[in-house]
């Protein structure tokens, strides 16, 4: 009877073991959301305007402080990144954003989550693992997400209105990977094919 | 020709071999795969083969058993980055689906014959299927988990390989109907293991 119960609880933990696995890169876990005004005439506009900056949005500004910015080295190449895919779907980049038909707002933000686990070790108390009893650990993870928004303010809206929003969500690693970044921002545009304007 | 010699003495051998001219109940545990069907196809494209499957059986007559089934099958594919459209909306990445059919079923067995060691049988089983589906994208998960009405006609055959065990062979197919949450779900299912007899 013993050997039939070690014989079946085999089964049962080898089954247990060959559950499918998740994500192991952190590209895996890279999505893009986009959304648009579909009452929006993006083919009969032409000229976008955008700040050389990127915001970091904390929710912790207090009134009359200065936001903070991302690094320029690092909000350089995506700035650039943007102008290009703008470019690209027939786009012209103005200065004043007065003048322009859209303005485009990047900005990111990070979230960080903590966790706790708790590891066993039972010391030669096999019965107290039973119990719950063990050694908590802590850990977290970080999330970064890059929104991009259009604004429009022309002749069509009272007030500026949001006609495309874009947002690059993904889990950050603990080096800056601005292919990872520029990768997500391509792929916004791409799934955008109705702000092609030629 | 030895080859063909050897497979016409095993074979006489299989089907001349004297047993029981009855079937004894049994508890049975064995190996299963599964080949979704319909909409679980279209879900997941890959074949299960990570299952297992615990059957209890009570014989009534000398050829007719019944009891209860425990299944287990997990469906698992990753789709590789794509854009998913809904509206104006749109997402893309990685996604990572996994479907677990758990079905718990009464059921009964048929017997065509009883007289050799090899006893071919039909079945049919009548209950219910815990479904879970899990769709992960990024840091997100889209979850169903209804239980649904499940009915499995099977074919199958029993070895007699001793007084107590028999080698158990199953094709079945299992479908569990329309719910609120999921469309029809159905998959074929070939299992192997073990019956030791009571």
């Amino acid at each position: 009877m013993k050997k039939k119960i070690v014989f079946y609880l085999g089964i049962i933990l080898i089954l247990g073991s060959c559950y499918p696995q998740g994500p192991e890169y952190y590209e895996d876990l890279d999505v893009v959301y986009t959304n648009y005004d579909d009452q929006y005439d993006f083919a009969s506009k032409g000229t976008f305007a955008i700040p050389d900056k990127i915001v970091k949005i904390t929710g912790e500004l207090i009134e009359g402080e200065d936001p903070e910015f991302v690094d320029g080295k690092y909000a350089g190449p995506m700035l650039d990144k943007m102008i290009e895919n703008m470019e690209a779907l027939g786009w012209t980049e103005t200065d004043d954003p007065a003048n322009a038909d859209v303005v485009l707002f990047p900005a990111v933000w990070t979230n960080t989550t903590i966790y706790y686990w708790y590891d066993y070790w039972c010391w030669y108390y096999p019965w107290y693992c039973g119990w719950g009893w063990g050694y908590p650990s802590v850990s977290s993870y970080t999330t970064g997400t890059l929104v991009m928004t259009l604004v429009a303010d022309g002749d069509d809206y009272i007030d500026p209105a949001r006609v495309w929003t874009a947002a690059a969500n993904g889990l950050l690693s603990g080096a800056v990977d601005i292919n990872r970044v520029n990768s997500s921002i391509d792929q916004a545009f791409e799934q955008s094919p109705y702000l092609n304007t030629k | 020709m030895k080859k063909i010699f050897a497979i016409t003495v095993f074979t006489l051998f299989i089907f001349t071999q004297t047993a029981f001219s009855q079937v004894p109940g049994y508890w049975s545990f064995q190996y299963a795969t599964g080949f979704g069907s319909g909409d679980l196809a279209d879900y997941i494209s890959k074949p299960s083969f990570r299952g297992g499957l615990i059957e209890y059986r009570k014989a009534i007559k000398d050829n007719v058993l019944v009891g209860a089934d425990f299944g287990w099958n997990v469906f698992y594919e990753k789709k590789e980055a794509d854009t998913y459209t809904s509206g104006t909306e749109s997402l893309s990445g990685v996604q990572y689906r996994t479907q677990n059919a758990i079905p718990i079923l009464v059921s009964a067995e048929y017997f065509l014959s009883t007289e050799n060691a090899l006893k071919p049988y039909v079945g049919l089983g009548i209950g219910t299927m815990y479904l879970e589906r899990s769709t992960d994208m990024g840091q997100w998960r889209l979850k169903e988990n209804p239980w649904s009405f499940a009915v499995k006609p099977e074919l199958g055959l029993l070895y007699e390989m001793s007084f107590s065990t028999s080698f158990k062979l199953a094709a079945k197919y299992y479908n569990g109907f329309k719910t609120g949450q999921l469309e029809n779900q159905g998959y074929f299912s070939v299992s192997a293991g073990f019956a030791f007899h009571l």
